[in-house]
This record gives structure tokens, sequence and C-alpha cells, in this order.
């Protein structure tokens, strides 16, 4: 199953590099010196990383802003490896207009993960998580109702922890790549959810009486999300 | 100093640059004025400011400004819908469930202007004296589905485009209720995201507009009827670019650079954009009279 993870081709090529000059100039051109030069660093990882005693099998998610791009990698991780299978082995009867969303949002995921590898290899190599491997023996991948069941856990699941995260994010170029996510991640949620109940694209199991979607905490949406992971994760000191 | 060698300089990074700027006389004869009675080591800092002068159209820096700003689009939204629902010439056709999900997200769109108003208290801009007037947006069912579509989408990169504006550390208490703006801000955003995937997959049925091909995200900067400006680059375009934009987090081109090889149509729709209130406020005043 852990092949799934690496699906997306995406081990090669990131020893390239991902600042080529001219995006680089153009970069500090539009942001300013000291804004361009703060998105390069990373806010959080001025601590020493002392707290994060590696564990076998224990996954550390790490502090600061790092913990945050760790922390959504290990989702988007767990979302594109889902789908990766559900295209894979659809379920029985899927019509083509669900393969064809289904497939876009594969897409989507793997993006989004391939995307997170590549920006925190880019700020932080040495801190970057591995490849997570996926636990997806409660899901009947021939089943509808066990498929988009599972699928809306992960989309709502990702929705609040995006959320919740936000203001966790100090460097102003994650937080709107995290705003740019979440709202991917909010219309596949809708979408899903539609296929299952007809209407409950923003149901009150979701959205508040006051017309506000899940933020959820790190520790909420890792409770959540082990089940469908092998490995330990510690999320203890994400944004810290 | 050679002006036009820093132009061209930067027109290769940004080729619209000229298109802004020459909208903008007024910055360029700035420019001229510079050239002549400014000390040369001290042009580039004034040319820097020009420029800001010409892109910079996110405005809002007050707390009160943004929450006002969120507050107009909330009402519109809901007299939106509101009218949508008492339309007569909607009533034979927004049936079932499809009649349910634009009353949900009525609902949503009053929690919303309510939640705000709260906050703000006593800053709260009065609501407009005459109400909107949304100019025949009713009279069909696939006219009605595609304005909504606008708006929704709108909104998901109006909330967006503020994100970075709204302190991390800002806690009002609303309702008696302690909050965290940033965080209320983007629970609202994700709630209008679940409304655009709902319109935009609505528009699919036969008699609301037939859109055959449409999904529940953004696939490059397709409009499928709505104003093409919704999907299009605001200002900056650097900060805010269209919904087409392949780069992200200062990768050129995610279609290549990810080691596997994707879609621009999936790219694209990977990553909603943000948009200036500047922009957003033109879209919605080409949507409705208030």
């Amino acid at each position: 199953m852990s092949k799934l993870l690496n699906s997306g081709g995406d081990e090669a090529e990131f020893a390239k590099p991902l600042y080529v000059p001219i995006k680089r100039r153009s970069f500090f051109m539009y942001a300013g010196a000291t804004a361009g030069a703060t998105a390069l660093l990373l806010s959080g990882c001025g601590d020493d990383e002392n707290d994060d005693v590696v564990q076998p099998g224990i996954v550390s998610l790490g502090s600061g802003d790092v913990g945050v791009l760790n922390y959504a990698y290990a989702l988007e991780q767990l979302e594109a490896a889902f789908y990766a299978q559900v295209i894979a082995t659809p379920y029985a009867n899927i019509s083509a207009d669900e393969r064809a969303a289904l497939t876009a949002i594969a897409k989507h995921e793997a993006i989004h993960r391939d995307f997170f590898k590549a920006a925190i290899t880019a700020a932080a190599p040495t801190m970057i998580i591995p490849g997570l491997t996926p636990d997806f023996s409660k899901v009947t991948f021939s089943d509808r109702t066990s498929v988009l069941t599972t699928a809306k856990t992960f989309e709502d699941l990702g929705v609040g922890a995006y959320n919740g995260a936000g203001q966790l994010i100090q460097n102003p170029t994650y937080l709107l790549l995290a705003g740019k996510i979440v709202s991917v991640e909010a219309r596949h949620a809708a979408y899903i959810r539609d296929l299952i109940t007809p209407g409950s694209f923003s149901g009150s199991d979701v959205v508040n009486a006051s017309g506000l979607d899940q933020a959820l905490s790190v520790a909420t949406v890792l409770g959540a999300a082990q089940a469908f992971i092998k490995e330990k994760i510690n999320g203890d000191n994400v944004g810290k | 100093m050679n002006l036009f060698k820093i132009i061209s300089e930067l027109e290769k990074v940004d080729p619209e640059l000229m298109d802004r700027l020459s909208h903008r006389r007024s910055a360029l004869s700035m420019l001229g004025d510079i050239s002549k009675k400014m000390a040369l080591a001290a042009a580039p800092i004034a040319i820097g400011s020009a420029f800001n002068k010409a892109m910079a159209q996110n405005t809002l820096t007050n707390p009160n400004d943004i929450l006002n700003y969120a507050l107009l689009l909330e009402r519109l939204e809901f007299s939106f819908y509101d009218q949508a629902l008492k339309a007569a010439t909607l009533t034979p056709v927004l049936t079932g469930v499809d009649r349910a999900a634009i009353e949900t997200i009525r609902t949503h769109e009053l929690a919303h202007v309510n939640l705000l108003t709260a906050a703000l208290g006593s800053a709260a801009a009065p609501a407009p004296a005459n109400g909107f007037d949304f100019k025949g947006a009713f009279a069909t069912y696939d006219g009605f589905l595609t304005t909504a579509q606008a708006l929704e989408d709108t909104g998901v990169r109006a909330y967006k485009g503020q994100a970075n504006n709204i302190p991390r550390t800002l806690n009002p208490t609303v309702g008696g209720t302690v909050v965290n703006l940033l965080t209320v801000a983007l629970q609202i955003h994700s709630v209008e995201a679940r409304h655009a995937a709902r319109i935009r997959y609505m528009r699919r049925g036969a008699t609301a507009g037939n859109q055959t091909t449409i999904f529940p995200w953004i696939n490059n900067a397709e409009a499928n009827g709505a104003p093409a400006v919704v999907y299009g680059a605001g200002n900056p375009a650097a900060t805010f670019p269209a919904e087409s934009n392949l780069a992200q987090g200062g990768i050129a081109n995610l279609t290549t650079a990810l080691g596997a090889t994707y879609s621009a149509a999936d790219v694209s729709a990977a990553f909603d954009e943000g948009l200036d209130n500047t922009t957003v406020t033109a879209i919605a005043r080409a949507t409705a009279n208030f």
C-alpha cells in the first residue's frame, strides 16, 4: 500500500532548484526585499528541535510553520493515497460522471501532496516528514457507500484542519497557500456529500448555526486521521 | 539611471506591467517629475512607491473596514437568494432538493450577516438604503444560477484575498464568545466554497444552463457563462493571479515541476486564487445596483 504514496512519480526530480533566478528576482521585486526574505525563511524554525526526539515508528511533524506544512503534507498524503486507490479499483457500477469527478479530485490531492513535498524540501529540507503508510483496511473499495463515506470524512476533516491551522501560520505566503487549498477541499467535500445525500453539501453536522464551517485543532484532526495511518503521528508542536 | 531599462526589466517578469501603468497616467507623470527633480540615488525608492501606487488594489487595512466589506458582500448574497426564492419566475423551476439547497444557502448568508453585524457592533455600516437591484437576474433559472455562481466564486476569492490583512491575534468577543477573527473568516470562506460547489453542479441540469462539463471546482479560468472578470487576475496580479494560475509558492509551473506531469486544468483547479477588494467590489457593482 505504501507504493500508492509514491504513485505520483514525485521521487526523482526534487533535487532540481525550485527557485530559478528569474522567479526569485520577480518575487523580491514585488514582495519587497524584507517580505521576500521572510517568505524564504521559516519563522518557526528558529527553535532547535531538541524536543523532537526521533523514535522508531513515530513521525514528528515538527514545530512552527514547518510543522504546519508537514501537518498539511501528512493529510494530503493520506487523501492522495486514498483517491489513487479509488481510481485504481473503482467501486461497482461507478458512473462516468462520478469517475471523472473522482479522477479530478485524485489529481488535485496528488498535486497538493507533491506541492507540499516540494515546498518543504525547498524551505526546510532536513525537516520534511517521510512518506507515510496508509491503512485503508476498514475501507471497502468495491462499495460506493464505503468509499464515499470515507471520502466525506477526509474532505470535511481537511477543511476543518486548514481552518483551524490558519491562525498558527506566521508566514503570509503559507497562509495564502492554505487558503487557496482549503476552499478546493471544501468544494470536494460539498460534491462528495451531495453524492451521498443530495442537499447535504453544507449540512448542519459541519456548518453551525452561525454559518461557520468547522475549525479543528491539530489534536482532533490527528486523532481522526491516525486510524488511517500506520505510523504514529506526533503533532504536539505544530505551529508552536 | 535608465528608467526605461528598469521598466523593460520589470516587463520581463510582469508582461502586463505596461497595461497597468498606461491606465494610470498620474503614475507615469509622477515618474517623469521624479526623473527631473530628484537625486538619482533616491530615484529607485520613489519609483518603487509609484509602482506600488499603480498596483496595490487591496485597500483595506483596518479590521473593521474588512468586516464591513465582508458584511456588504454577505448582505448582497442574502438579498440575492432571498429575492430568488420569492421570484415568481423561478417558482416553477426552482423546486425540490434544489430549492432546499438555495434555502440552506440563504440561511447561511443571513447567519453571516448577523455574525458580522454583531462583531462590528456600533461600527457596522448601514445596509444600502434602497437594497440591492439585481437587474433581471431572476428572469430565468439559468440566469439566476449563473449569477449565483459568479457571486459564490467571487465570495471565495474575496475572503481569501483578505486573509493576510486580518491580524492572527485579534480575538474579539462576539455574542458573549471570544473568537479568533482570522479563524472565523476562514470558517465563512470554506462555507462559501461549499455553496459555490453546489451551485456549479446545479448548472448541469437541462433547464439550469446545461453546463455538461462544469465541475464543482474551477478548471483553468473557465467562466461557464459567468463574467470572465470573476476568474481573471486582480491587482497586483503577482499576488492575485487569475484562476488559471499554475505557479504556487515560488514554483513556476506545477504541471511539470513536481516530478509527475499534471494537466493545467487539474493544477489550476487544485488551487483557488484570492482577489483584491477593489476588483471584488467592481464585480459586485456590476452584478447589482446598490
